[in-house]
């Protein structure tokens, strides 16, 4: 049995999809327990996936191939994990903000996030604040992480923290800002919990923030 | 006795790309157009694209039939003329008439007293304007930083125009928020020739707009795309892939489709209003795969650069390349190297424009002293530009039999003459050791700090007449009234 996590893990470090997938299928077919699975399998491997990056012995594109093997594997898992198993960290919603069609920050984001063990929920692109805040009133995420490229779009993520607080749920949410002009102190003057210069560093914040 | 079957290299000659090629990557460009297609979020758009030979399904995508592509494509000039505001500084864009410039937008500007960055105020801007209208080697002046100090940010591009019209006389490159943002600055450009069609004659700036690659067109810069097309307004569709994110990890797939994004440009503005002055363009870079920054620094900017600039001059469109920038947080040896390979190869490739001189902190802080080195840059570049003459007078076979073995030129007339040929460094140093001791043991650091100091302080340009800079202010305080 073993063996078999150990070959998850190995084939999410090498990002090889379907073997992961296939793999993950035929332990649940021999009624390992899925919670099992997802700790002694995909956890382990992501865990190394992690220090591999940090060392930069691993690049982004492997670490997105891994995210995923990480996926298809949950997609397996998903239907029959326990409640508590099923998300190791929380729930993340995210949103490209109203006005802006930028993305690829945001998906970056998203993908390392979910290799970190978080679910995800992607809004696209252009959403407008109302629809971002019953998002989150709905899937009530630990984290909700807004996305804008110019400068005419950032004043929007201030728009959707108002817009939380107004709903009686800015406290139920940490909030995560990224893009090209945002900064620290953008971040604080608008109320975020937290500023993520890039996809890595967003999923420690988002890490760090969910342990707080 | 002149001699036959001669050909003199006047110049050095670069290219990347073979003309067969180029071809594969043009027709490679037209299936995509035919083939895949690409998104425009945009009603008239869509509208046009349906009423031509194009096919729209799925809401906004759409698919161009090579032929109507080929047609609109032919449309476009060969040449732009632009003239600064005073009308004495004009450049021309053409293929092999490489004018240098910076890049626009910067959130961050390095304050020069605290030596951190922070956010970028109209001030900023007048400054930069000042310095490349000082700097003999930047032919044309974008607003290096993004005005934020103002009460509006769907206004701001309206006072940073003013800005850089307070600081610069040279031609200039403009973003703008959308389409009535540009249609304001035209009007603000236009004052300074009487009226539009005097303007059109002799037009002051290039609009700068980009698709959101891959494939997708938002709104405002189909906006902007139209307005250009009805008005004849010179623009820019140029692409910033992201190679491996945005775009294929290959180079030439990344030309591809940046070429593609340009193409359907191209159609949209012919189904519009043909023969709009479009220049082809495109920061073709790599995505790190370390850090995900989209690299100002990467040698793969200026060789897909390059290339892209080979496609343009088969074309026949100007090109808007990139150089003189850097992915160091400060102006220290790794911004200098970029700044100067980049504004290398941009040079040789002989591109129209080469933008983004003076970008540092991967296109987010904007150096007044970056502007300054790279100008030393750029006057050695051109340097190297000039090739070798090889007339009679230049073999010198007559002087080197006069001066014969054992003598010397110092003091020849043909000396005299001909050094002054030779470019003599403003700021680097080739002083001896004991010499450089003696003044202070300066670092070229310091000397460009100095000559920043002194343009600031020295050099205003001709100021904005009374009653155009009035009539200016009348149009950006509607927009703020319309705001």
């Amino acid at each position: 049995m073993s063996e078999k996590f150990g070959k998850i893990a190995d084939g999410l470090l090498h990002g090889k999809i379907d073997e992961v997938a296939a793999l993950t299928q035929e332990l649940l077919d021999e009624g390992v327990d899925p919670d099992e699975v997802l700790q002694k399998g995909l956890f382990a491997g992501m865990d190394v996936v992690g220090k591999k990056f940090k060392n930069c012995e691993m690049f982004i594109p492997e670490v997105l191939r891994s995210a995923k093997a990480m996926h298809a594997a949950m997609d397996k898992l998903r239907p029959v994990l326990s409640e508590e198993g099923g998300s190791r960290a929380g729930t993340v919603v995210m949103a490209t903000v109203q006005g802006d069609l930028h993305d690829i920050g945001k998906n970056l984001a998203g993908m390392m996030m979910e290799g970190a063990g978080f679910n995800i929920i992607d809004m696209g692109i252009d959403r407008k604040t109302e629809d971002i805040v019953d998002m989150v009133k709905e899937k009530k995420p630990q984290i909700l992480g807004l996305s804008a490229l110019l400068t005419t779009t950032m004043p929007k993520m201030g728009e959707v923290i108002n817009a939380l607080k107004e709903a009686g749920i800015r406290d139920q949410v940490k909030v995560i800002v990224g893009g090209a002009p945002v900064t620290d102190d953008f971040a604080r003057e608008i109320g975020a919990d937290a500023y993520a210069p890039n996809a890595s560093i967003g999923t420690e914040k988002a890490l760090e923030l969910i342990k707080a | 006795m002149p001699k036959i079957n001669q050909t003199i290299q006047t110049t050095p000659y670069f290219q990347v790309l073979s003309e067969n090629q180029i071809e594969m990557i043009y027709s490679a460009a037209l299936d995509v157009i035919q083939s895949t297609g690409s998104r425009f979020h945009h009603d008239e758009a869509l509208e046009l694209f349906k009423n031509s030979e194009a096919v729209v399904t799925d809401g906004n995508l759409v698919r161009i039939p090579l032929s109507l592509v080929e047609r609109a494509i032919k449309c476009h000039p060969r040449k732009i003329n632009l003239t600064g505001r005073t009308g004495k500084n004009t450049i021309k864009l053409e293929k092999n008439v490489v004018n240098f410039g910076t890049g626009s937008d910067l959130p961050f500007t390095y304050d020069r007293e605290t030596g951190e960055r922070r956010r970028t105020e109209y001030k900023d801007v007048v400054n930069a304007a000042r310095i490349v209208d000082y700097l003999p080697n930047l032919d044309f002046f974008m607003s290096h930083g993004i005005v934020q100090d103002v009460p509006n940010p769907q206004t701001y591009d309206r006072h940073q125009f003013m800005a850089m019209l307070e600081g610069c006389t040279k031609p200039m490159v403009l973003t703008t928020v959308d389409g009535e943002g540009l249609e304001d600055m035209w009007k603000m450009a236009a004052l300074f020739r009487g009226d539009e069609k005097e303007y059109s004659l002799n037009p002051l700036f290039v609009t700068y707009i980009e698709p959101i690659s891959p494939l997708k067109n938002d709104r405002t810069a189909v906006e902007k795309l139209l307005f250009c097309a009805e008005k004849g307004i010179p623009c820019m569709y140029t692409p910033c892939p992201s190679s491996g994110a945005t775009a294929p990890a290959t180079m030439a797939g990344m030309l591809v489709q940046s070429l593609s994004e340009t193409l359907m440009a191209s159609v949209l503005t012919y189904l519009k209003k043909p023969g709009m002055p479009l220049i082809m363009g495109g920061v073709t870079t790599v995505l790190d795969m370390i850090t995900t920054t989209y690299s100002y620094g990467a040698p793969e900017l200026s060789l897909a650069s390059a290339a892209n600039t080979d496609i343009s001059k088969w074309i026949g469109l100007p090109m808007f390349s990139t150089g003189g920038c850097t992915d160091a947080k400060v102006l220290d040896e790794q911004a200098a190297i970029e700044s100067a390979t980049s504004n290398f190869y941009a040079y040789l490739s002989g591109a129209s424009l080469v933008h983004d001189v003076g970008y540092i902190d991967s296109g987010v802080n904007a150096s007044l002293e970056s502007l300054v080195m790279n100008d030393e840059i750029i006057a050695m570049i051109r340097q190297m530009g000039k090739g070798i003459n090889t007339e009679e007078e230049y073999l010198a076979l007559e002087l080197i039999d006069k001066i014969g073995p054992g003598g010397e030129y110092l003091t020849t007339e043909h000396t005299l003459k001909h050094y002054k040929e030779w470019f003599q460094p403003r700021l680097q140093d080739r002083s001896d050791y004991e010499t450089w001791v003696r003044e202070g043991k300066k670092t070229m650091n310091d000397r460009i700090r100095e000559e920043t100091d002194r343009i600031l302080r020295e050099h205003y340009p001709e100021p904005i007449d009374d009653k155009i800079r009035q009539e200016l202010e009348e149009i950006i305080n509607a927009a703020e009234k319309r705001h």
